[in-house]
């Protein structure tokens, strides 16, 4: 990685961002605009050929459906992880969030059939926007407070599932076909999470929305005196994480065909900020490519199968996230002297 | 107390006074300081010297080279040449701690105590204290701390409990605390310790500041003192001498007791200018005023504070720092709040004001804090010069970066900002172009009425400053009311057509200078 | 980089107004009165609420037991808060440290009992963790949240990798197993332990350079600088104390469980931080204190016992903590509001 940031410039078309000429950008660790460019999709690959080379299985048959299925929950809440880090935040709720929806939606899909994912996803838009708003309005971290919601979540699902597991008994079908569908050999559920982090990165890099929010995330006192409406940008992102989180709930009962507070979908938290890390996304806000957060969850996908071809034991996944989100933050990290990290 | 001994080197207009004579080496003594910033002459040769047991006022303008010269006396800079003498022994002073080494104790203008701790604790943590013995293995003495603690304190006279949160302490208390923090650097090798106070009454109340006065004039018993202020009637009051600075030089040194208040000001001014008698768009027929401030106030920050800017007319507000000159023209953006007054725009008045809502109403803002308040440095300059006004750039919630582009490049020719790379993160332009980006930002809108100017030729280059000079002309005359808070008073006296002076939260005087000239020296009288 | 944690007041600093510096004077002790009363009106009502079970010694004995672990945890994360750091690595080192406690002592799998060394291990594994955290925080200048937030999961990793693919490890000496709910003076072993750990958390706070730097760099860090304040190496000890008392509540947890498992240490991460924070420790640093997050402990631990006592289902507890996590920083943040205050 050293040796990219010395060389290459940024060419993929996957960086619009205005490529500056080389004049003393050595402030940080590494060059955000190069790794997220070319980073991502380099780990991914690289990672990818090294489990291949131990484990040619991964390549054929089912191993890229697979990979593609344990990724696309991961991809999801890690780009709403991402539009909250973007305005310099974070969201410690949201995997907590995704098993709430996830159990909405399976409590909802016998009455309302078909519109049960959409009132999920407003359900969980809805708490996205409490949090957003919670965090824009009285001021308080970010960290803290989605670390309070992440509680009340959790005693809701408790409480909803009566702290059992919650079963999609009726109408199943609505949802299921996500991952039993497939384009181009992959799940269309993975498809839909793709088609989402193009769509967040055309409004990120084309829409003055998207300007906005960058703005917010690289200088907030700038952006006030812009006249933005800063708040209001911070409740989008927070309520954005929501419906991710409500769609990573939805591909939990398509692939489950149930939830419970503790089953699938719980331990997405660290993943998801894992996945938006790799993906190139600065945790100090204003820096993100949706499009490397894809290559990220399927980073973070393939880890635990490339552990298991190297003779790791996949028990040790957790230990090896937690590893990368420390490696991710560190080496963006700006070294300036003096500054205070808290 | 024996009369402090006087005693000058080289001052560029020295008064009638005896020759030096030497028996005891002066406190401290300055010897031809120099210090430059890239092409800013900072410091020009100072030359000054504190006699034992003398209490020394410095003034000056803003931009006079006093707080250089502090940071100099601190440690904080080291000058380009010129030499420091300390009780007569020459000294390098390349940190605070060589300076505390050397006798030299500063107290800041801003706070340096932990609030939340004690004010033992705070004594306690200065390096080179004695309490620090007051620790064992880590452990706190909090008896040994306290009696040590309570030692410095009484060598001053303070009657403060070192038991006592700082917190919960007066800020002359405070203020009492620090000085005594600043007097224990190394009291066992000096016996005459050299105190620096930094404008260590600006913050309090006017009231607050007798009881303040007394306890500076009765440290001399100790040291000496360099009184920085800029009250004048203040520094009268306590100083022995004063020493006047001006564009990094020392213009005068006068005893207090042979030196009028106008003098001073006089020498602080330098030749006084005195605004230009020109054509002027008279107030009255100028049409209806489109700003109108009425009555602002919040608390002590600023009071009772009323003009009104008809189009196509400036607006200068002076005064010193904590005038509240600065907290008015933010309220007048939004960004601050205030309590009661009003606000108009165009003649409507104001409802529940914020940033947005004020820049709905066409007012603009340069902030003088450019990089934190201006400008989001990540993005591009064009960005940037869009961010507000969008005009062409977009086409409903959709950018075009070929529009914007176009548009950047037009105002990059207008305003000759260098490099001419719109798409290159504004964080990577000069000063200079970045704050032409910043106005240009805000003379894109279709519909601007209002124009706040903090300080905006605040570190500029001679270039760039005419260039952002002429611009604000030129939006004036297009009939934007202007409100400037220019850098110097000459630059409000050729600017303003209406003059503001501040002091202390209040209005002091206004001066309509298309009936009036006035003089630097009238808007210092009532600045300070 | 500044980290999330930064709380930025972009106004000039301006002067206080004289009714500010009154009203600050005797502030902390109105607020922790404040918690006093809250704990009082909360005994009196549930005691009403419950006739009979509520005020009993069999309740209070329970409720000093369940207060045990964030008590023993809530010292270290006052530390930690104190600074206007963060360590949300409580669960992780938890199931580490209790892992490692039980696998070598007498347990269900055969293995053989290490003694006093099963205890200096678990607690070795804390420190060290404490002190990874504490590095990469001072080394690689990562914020705290997000370097304790890493540290959590490889805890968890580290127990997970110790509990290997075996059954549950159970404790099969009966005089460990039940150590925990044993009464000592008519108290159980589990809140004697706390209370020590409090003690030496006070102690700590109030008479050591350790304690009162922490406090220095939570008020002002700079300024705390420039006075001498050794800001890396307190950071590094305070983290290093706060991961051995996790640990030592790893240990705890496992005893008062019974068995080894690595999600011991669940919930315990809000319940303590909701209770540093109602105690009245502000996240932002600088004002608080062990006293105070005992008291917030108990709060906490009478509000959900009272609960459950009447009829309330167990499930909303962390509901509680979190609502009380919410209440409290927002109460906090609310004075502090400003146009241009900047908070991630």
């Amino acid at each position: 990685m050293t040796t990219m940031s010395t060389t290459t410039p940024a060419t993929t078309p996957a960086a619009p961002a205005p490529a500056p000429s080389a004049t003393g950008r050595a402030r940080r660790g590494l060059p955000p605009g190069l790794w997220q460019a070319a980073g991502p999709a380099a780990v991914f690959v690289v990672l990818f050929a090294v489990t291949a080379a131990l484990q040619p299985a991964i390549l054929s048959g089912v191993g890229p459906i697979n990979l593609t299925t344990q990724a696309t929950a991961v991809l999801l809440v890690a780009l709403g992880q991402a539009a909250v880090l973007h305005v310099g935040s974070i969201d410690l709720s949201n995997a907590a969030a995704a098993v709430l929806g996830a159990m909405v939606l399976a409590l909802a899909l016998g009455p309302l059939a078909a519109a049960a994912p959409l009132v999920t996803l407003l359900v969980m838009a809805l708490v996205g926007a409490v949090n957003g708003l919670l965090v824009a309005f009285t001021q308080v971290p970010s960290f803290a407070l989605t670390l309070g919601t992440l509680g009340v979540l959790q005693a809701a699902s408790l409480v909803v599932s009566d702290n059992t597991t919650v079963y999609a008994s009726a109408n199943g079908e609505v949802v299921s076909w996500l991952f039993i569908q497939a384009f181009a050999g992959l799940p269309v559920a993975f498809w839909f999470a793709v088609v989402v982090a193009v769509l967040f990165w055309l409004v990120l890099r084309r829409t003055s929305l998207g300007q906005a929010l960058t703005a917010v995330g690289l200088n907030e006192t700038a952006a006030v005196f812009s006249g933005l409406r800063t708040r209001w940008l911070k409740v989008a992102a927070f309520s954005f994480s929501g419906v991710m989180a409500g769609a990573a709930g939805i591909c939990i009962i398509s692939q489950a065909g149930a939830a419970s507070s503790f089953g699938l979908g719980s331990d997405l938290l660290l993943p998801g900020i894992a996945a938006a890390l790799i993906g190139g996304t600065a945790i100090t806000g204003g820096r993100t490519n949706p499009v490397g957060v894809v290559f990220g969850a399927l980073t973070v996908a393939l880890i635990p199968i490339t552990a298991t071809a190297l003779g790791v034991t996949p028990q040790a996944r957790s230990l090896v996230y937690g590893v990368v989100v420390i490696a991710a933050v560190a080496l963006t990290a700006s070294r300036a002297r003096g500054a205070v990290v808290k | 107390m024996s009369a402090p001994e006087v005693v000058r080197v080289s001052a560029p207009t020295p008064p009638s006074s005896p020759a030096p004579s030497v028996t005891t080496p002066p406190a401290l003594s300055l010897t031809g300081v120099t210090k430059s910033f890239g092409p800013v002459h900072a410091l020009r040769g100072v030359s000054l010297q504190l006699g034992r047991g003398e209490v020394l006022g410095l003034i000056g303008e803003n931009g006079a080279g006093k707080s250089t010269l502090l940071k100099v006396l601190s440690g904080v800079h080291e000058p380009d040449s010129g030499a420091l003498e300390v009780n007569g022994k020459p000294v390098r002073l390349r940190s605070p701690e060589d300076a505390a080494r050397a006798g030299v104790g500063i107290v800041h203008q801003e706070q340096s105590l932990l609030t939340n701790l004690s004010v033992a604790e705070n004594i306690a943590m200065t390096s080179g204290s004695r309490a620090k013995a007051a620790t064992r293995f880590g452990v706190y003495r909090w008896g040994h701390l306290n009696r040590v603690a309570a030692q410095v304190l009484a060598r001053i006279g303070v009657d403060v409990d070192p038991r006592t949160t700082v917190g919960d302490l007066s800020f002359v208390d405070r203020q009492m605390v620090e000085i005594a923090r600043a007097l224990q650097v190394d009291t066992g090798a000096h016996a005459s310790p050299v105190l620096i106070l930094d404008e260590p009454t600006s913050l309090l109340e006017r009231d607050e500041t007798a009881v303040l006065e007394r306890e500076i004039r009765s440290l001399r018993e100790i040291g000496s003192v360099v009184f920085v202020s800029h009250r004048l009637d203040e520094v009268m009051r306590i100083c022995d001498r004063v020493v006047v600075m001006r564009h990094g030089e020392v213009v005068g040194d006068r005893r207090t007791s042979e030196v009028t208040e106008d003098e001073l000001f006089r020498l602080m001014v330098g030749r006084d200018s005195r605004a230009t008698p020109r054509e002027r768009r008279s107030r009255e027929d100028g049409g209806t005023a489109v700003l109108q401030v009425e009555g602002l106030t919040r608390g002590h920050a600023f009071r009772d504070v009323s003009f009104s800017v008809p189009a196509g007319t400036t607006t200068a507000i002076v005064g010193t720092n904590g005038s509240g000159r600065e907290e008015v023209v933010r309220a007048v953006f939004g960004a601050e709040p205030f309590s009661s007054g009003a606000l108009r725009v165009a003649g409507k008045d104001v409802g529940s004001w914020s940033v947005a809502s004020a820049v709905r109403a066409g007012v603009a803002y340069i902030p003088s804090e450019r990089r934190v308040e201006g400008m989001v440095g990540g993005l591009s300059a064009a960005e940037n010069l869009v961010l507000t006004h969008p005009g062409e750039a977009t086409r409903g919630p959709l950018l075009r970066p070929r529009a914007r582009r176009k548009v950047a490049e037009t105002w990059f020719e207008d305003l000759d900002v260098r490099p001419r790379q719109p798409d290159l993160a504004l964080e990577r332009f000069s000063g200079g172009n970045q704050q032409k980006v910043v106005l240009a930002k805000w003379l894109s809108s279709p519909d601007l009425k209002v124009l706040v100017l903090d300080h905006p030729l605040r570190g500029l280059d001679p270039g760039a400053s005419e260039t952002v000079n002429a611009q604000i002309r030129a939006a004036c005359a297009r009939g934007t009311a202007v409100v400037l808070l220019p850098d110097t008073l000459e630059e409000a006296l050729e600017l303003g057509d209406e003059i503001i002076v501040m002091r202390d939260g209040e209005v002091t005087a206004r001066f309509d200078t298309s009936r009036e000239t006035p003089t630097a020296l009238d808007l210092l009288e009532k600045m300070v | 980089m500044t980290g999330l944690t930064t709380v930025t007041d972009v106004l000039t600093p301006a002067p206080p107004t004289t009714g500010a510096r009154r009203v600050r004077r005797g502030h902390g002790r109105l607020r922790s009165s404040g918690e006093v009363i809250a704990l009082l009106v909360l005994l009196l009502v549930f005691t009403l609420l419950n006739p009979g079970t509520f005020a009993t010694l069999t309740n209070a004995r329970t409720v000093l037991d369940q207060a045990a672990l964030p008590l023993v945890v809530g010292v270290g994360a006052t530390l930690v808060i104190l600074m206007g750091s963060i360590d949300l690595s409580v669960e992780g080192v938890m199931g580490a440290a209790g892992m490692t406690f039980v696998l070598l002592s007498a347990n269900s799998r055969g293995g053989e009992s290490h003694g006093a060394l099963a205890l200096v291990a678990a607690l070795a594994v804390g420190l060290l963790i404490g002190l990874l955290t504490a590095l990469i925080h001072t080394r690689l200048r990562v914020p705290t949240f997000i370097a304790s937030l890493g540290v959590w999961y490889i805890g968890l990793g580290v127990a997970t990798l110790l509990y290997g693919t075996e059954g549950i490890p159970n404790f099969s000496d009966p005089a460990t197993a039940n150590w925990a709910s044993r009464l000592l003076l008519g108290l159980p072993h589990s809140f004697w332990l706390a209370a020590a750990v409090v003690v030496l958390g006070l102690l700590v706070g109030r008479y050591t350079r350790l304690g009162r730097s922490a406090y220095a760099l939570g008020a002002d860090e700079r300024i705390a600088r420039d006075n001498g304040v050794r800001a890396a190496r307190t950071k590094v000890l305070v983290f290093v104390v706060a991961g051995g008392c996790s640990a030592l509540a790893g240990v705890l947890a496992s005893l008062q469980l019974g068995a080894g498992s690595v999600t011991l240490g669940a919930g315990t991460l809000f319940l303590t931080i909701a209770a540093v924070v109602i105690g009245g420790t502000s996240l932002g640093g600088g004002r608080g204190g062990v006293a105070r997050t005992a008291l917030g402990v108990l709060l906490l631990t009478v509000l959900n016992n009272g609960l459950i006592l009447s009829g309330v289902s167990p499930n909303i507890q962390s509901a509680v903590s979190g609502a009380v996590l919410i209440g409290a920083i927002v109460a906090a943040a609310w004075p502090h509001r400003s146009r241009l205050r900047v908070v991630k």
